[in-house]
């Protein structure tokens, strides 16, 4: 099909619309062979090109830069759509703290423009500062900044998207506070593509602040870390993030922030927090800090300036080059049960007699109740894989059961397929069909990925 | 049209939540006849006052079979008719679900019935040093779940957000009756963000009967400033020079002339000076360190702008009684006149000037007295018209002014409501911000809810093909 395609999408779109199909071969998820990918330079010629797939029945996986397409699953497509023309700054006025751009605009780009003013969007996915600003709203998942500032949904104030059947919508606007109609702002964002492609996005900036300091506490183990975690998440000090690592490993590794050759996976577990702020709040929350666990024996790592905020940005590539990555979800304050959970998780490859090579490494975002698990050198034979499936079914019963979720975001395409990406979706399940069909009537949107 | 409803239909609501708790009474029902927007009234049918999740869904089961509207409602202090039975349908009110079912101090978290009181959840979660963050200026009579329906905000939203930044999960009966949890926190489920678009949807998805919250930590320490201008355009500038200055505060709050002196001369006087164009509240909160310098480096903006005086409060109860005032604002203008059209809009901040300019022109083309007070640093303004509405005349005019307010905020890139909701009053006003697609989609995503358009109909969405 893919060449009958790629001669229909030519009669539809400029040529420079479509990528060559030696370039085409980067962005294919799961190792499908040559892709047709496309890259719209106008909502009006997105806006043809998706009702022209709706009649058709192509199917269409929304991207940006096509850095995380492994994201959310296995999807079925027929053609990947990416946002990188639709990149420019359409709207900023520094004043208003405001500023709209087109989805394809990597987050680097977007931090060069504003950080010029004084301003920044406190958003850091796990994808990376690559990644385009549609693919962080599409997908809605945050990072380590959500302690102080909340998930990316709340800084968008509204986008512009094409449908999944071609026509051009608009939600929100671009101020602050807005309750005119339904909020379909906050229905697009974390909707994973599934409803159409986000073509810009508004969203609010915050004041870049004056200091940036990060503090780290090293243990042989977690253990000895969570209880003083879960008091700095309860103690209602502002940080801005609060990471438990274990193990540490490389991304502390030295004290330039730069990642060190040779990525090792022994260095006893650790605590970062980052503080943010005018140089005087940040200066009393480090002493108050100290104070309250100067217990003896106790050494603090310190960075601060751009040697915190470099340590971070390398921090954000934590799931990079890992096989699979785990995500599991429960109440903040249950932080301990998830972390016994990869105790178990440890095990699994020694059960299996393929200890060797096999390393689990785990993140949370401790004021969160979110731990992520990236395991690398498991995909090595079938019955391994088979061993970490039915743990990872049963794991992700347990948490369903406490109130809490499981998903995969990056796997194997045959643990995604056994497992499955996503966990149950609920008495929810006929409300999301119903609103998909709104958007996408013909169900070509990114479908298998996600819910509908 | 007979409006009572059919005996069998009575005892069939009677018999799930007890024959006191329907209301058909007329002097009883006239209660329910507006909200705090008194332009629009219309008694319901019938009252009915369930006081569980399982009695609200048996009541929407009984309405859905019957093919009757139900119109959900809290405490009735909305502000743009969004409670009203304007169809001919049941009025389903939550003032007996009033129980706070958890407080979860180690998750920041709490789980409510929707008809709990706003400030009744804060005093809860005080023992904690927590509090809920959203706090309209109604916030001592209205509803977490009207909050809900209306994704309220409130002076202090311009650091903490509105409403819906708080709601974790929700519990909602859905027209038909069915019963769905959505959300919840401790999940990231594979769903849309369905509690994100509950929150706003004005009653017209079905009832939030149970409401999961995030509580967020007392700020340890606030500094507040109150400063005075000749002209309200100075303060509108000097709200900008704050924020292009970097600084984050929690509230920058305007209040004008008009409204000053009907605070001034009501109970809630608080000592703003009545001699002034406007005065400026701005507050600052947070660790106590550095509060200074930022409240300092506020007071130049001011100063700079031309602020006649800037003065910081000294007292813990001289700041609770200027917010008092600020609070109460829209009560003590009842002293202005008889009627009092409320305005919401929103306009990006830098706009504020001209915008302002520009209502006060129309408000004098159209001989109205206007009284504002707003959100500046939300650019959400709430220019207010006092009239009295057996003058025919006047409340044309100030139905006309009104309708080019919105047009001018709109054009400025704003929009026709910033936390009041549209309801019914502002239907007519939506083609000014969504496009018919649009129009289709948003009706399409209540009809996913509300198959048989039972659900408060009559609201937020204008009627196909019109304007109005």
């Amino acid at each position: 099909m893919t060449d009958s395609l790629r001669r229909a999408v030519g009669d539809l779109l400029s040529p420079e619309a479509i990528l060559p199909e030696d370039e085409s071969r980067r962005w294919c998820p799961g190792g499908k062979a040559n892709p047709v990918v496309v890259a719209p330079s106008s909502q009006e010629e997105l806006a043809k090109l998706l009702a022209q797939a709706s009649r058709e029945g192509w199917r269409v996986l929304p991207a940006g830069e096509g850095t995380w397409l492994h994201g959310g699953g296995p999807a079925k497509f027929d053609l990947i759509v990416s946002t990188r023309r639709l990149s420019g700054m359409e709207e900023y006025e520094p004043a208003d703290l405001t500023f709209t751009a087109g989805a394809g605009i990597t987050l680097s780009s977007l931090g060069e423009a504003t950080e010029a003013h004084g301003q920044w969007l406190p958003v850091n996915p796990p994808g990376g500062r690559l990644g385009s600003l549609g693919a962080a709203v599409s997908l809605g998942v945050g990072g380590s900044l959500c302690q102080l500032y909340g998930p990316p949904r709340d800084h968008i104030l509204g986008l512009s998207m094409v449908s999944g059947d071609g026509r051009i919508l608009r939600w929100g606007g671009r101020v602050v506070k807005n309750v005119a109609g339904f909020d379909l702002t906050r229905l697009c964002i974390g909707s994973w593509g599934s409803l159409g492609v986000i073509t810009s996005v508004s969203a609010h900036l915050f004041p870049l602040p004056e200091s940036d300091v990060t503090l780290i506490l090293r243990a042989p183990e977690a253990g000895f870390l969570l209880p003083v975690a879960q008091s700095l998440a309860r103690s209602g000090l502002p940080l801005a993030a609060l990471e438990l690592l274990d193990p540490l490993d490389d991304a502390a590794g030295n004290r330039d922030g730069e990642r060190a050759a040779g990525q090792s996976g022994s260095s006893g577990a650790g605590l970062i927090l980052r503080l943010l702020g005018s140089g005087a709040q940040v200066a009393e929350m480090e002493a108050r800090i100290r104070a309250e666990l100067s217990q003896e024996g106790r050494e603090w790592d310190r960075w601060d300036g751009a040697s915190s905020r470099t340590f971070h940005q390398v921090l954000d590539g934590w799931e990079e080059r890992s096989e699979l990555v785990l995500r599991m979800s429960l109440l903040p304050s249950r932080l301990e049960d998830l972390f016994s959970e990869v105790d178990g998780l440890r095990r699994i490859p020694g059960e299996l007699g393929a200890e060797a090579g096999v390393e689990v490494r785990a993140a949370a975002h401790a004021g969160a109740g979110i731990l992520r698990v990236a395991v690398s050198g498991a995909e090595s034979s079938g019955r391994v894989l088979e061993g970490w499936a039915s743990a990872l079914g049963a794991l992700r019963e347990r948490l369903e059961e406490s109130g809490g979720t499981l998903t995969l975001s990056t796997a194997p395409r045959s643990l995604a397929r056994e497992v499955g990406s996503w966990g149950a979706v609920g008495e929810e399940a006929p409300l999301l069909s119903g609103i998909k069909s709104r958007f996408d009537p013909q169900g070509i949107m990114a479908p298998g990925r996600f819910v509908v | 049209m007979n409006n009572a409803l059919a005996p069998t239909v009575l005892r069939e609501l009677e018999g799930v939540v007890g024959k006191e708790w329907v209301l058909t009474d007329p002097d009883r029902l006239l209660v329910y006849e507006s909200d705090a927007q008194t332009a629009h009234n219309r008694a319901p049918r019938a009252v009915v006052l369930p006081s569980s999740t399982a009695e609200v869904a048996s009541v929407f089961r009984i309405l859905h079979h019957h093919g009757i509207p139900m119109v959900p409602r809290g405490a009735g202090t909305g502000l743009s008719g969004g409670a009203l039975a304007i169809t001919g349908g049941v009025v389903v009110g939550t003032s007996r679900m009033n129980r706070i079912l958890e407080v979860d101090p180690d998750n920041r978290r709490a789980l409510v019935q929707c008809g709990v009181l706003n400030t009744d959840l804060t005093d809860a979660a005080a023992p904690y040093r927590l509090h809920y963050a959203p706090d309209p200026s109604s916030q001592t009579a209205c509803t977490i779940g009207g909050n809900v329906a209306e994704n309220s905000g409130g002076p202090h939203c311009l650091k903490y957000g509105v409403t819906s930044r708080y709601i974790t999960g929700l519990r909602v009966v859905l027209p038909q009756g069915d019963v769905v949890w959505l959300g919840g926190q401790g999940r990231e489920a594979p769903s849309y963000d369905l509690v994100g678009l509950f929150v706003g949807s004005e009653g017209c998805f079905g009832l939030a009967a149970e409401v999961e919250v995030a509580l967020t930590p007392d700020p340890e320490a606030t500094r507040t400033l109150l400063a005075m201008f000749e002209t309200l355009e100075e303060a509108g500038k000097a709200v900008t020079a704050i924020i292009g200055a970097g600084l984050l505060p929690a509230a920058l709050e305007i209040v004008d002339r008009n409204t000053i002196k009907a605070v001034e001369a009501s109970i809630f006087a608080a000592g703003y000076p009545t001699d002034v164009a406007a005065a400026l509240v701005v507050e600052f909160d947070g660790l106590d360190a550095g509060l200074d310098e930022e409240a300092y480096q506020a007071a130049r903006c001011c100063e700079r702008e031309g602020a006649r005086e800037v003065r910081q409060t000294r007292s813990a109860e001289e700041r609770m009684a200027l917010w008092k005032g600020r609070k109460k604002a829209f009560g003590a203008m009842g002293r202005l006149a008889p009627d009092l059209l409320v305005q919401d809009a929103t306009v990006p901040r830098t706009r504020l000037p001209g915008v302002l300019a520009k209502i006060l022109e129309i408000a004098e083309r159209y001989d109205l007295q206007v009284a504002n007070v707003f959100h500046a640093g939300d650019g959400n303004l709430h220019p207010n018209l006092v009239y009295d509405r057996r003058d025919p005349d006047e409340t044309r005019r100030v139905e006309e002014a009104s309708k080019e307010m919105m047009a001018v905020c709109v054009e400025a890139g704003g929009t026709i409501t910033g936390e009041h909701g549209v309801g019914i009053d502002k239907r007519k006003y939506m083609p000014l911000v969504f496009s018919p697609e649009e129009l289709d989609v948003l009706r399409g995503v209540k009809e996913v809810f509300d198959s048989q358009g039972l659900c408060n109909p009559g609201k937020v969405l204008p009627e196909p093909g019109g304007t109005t």
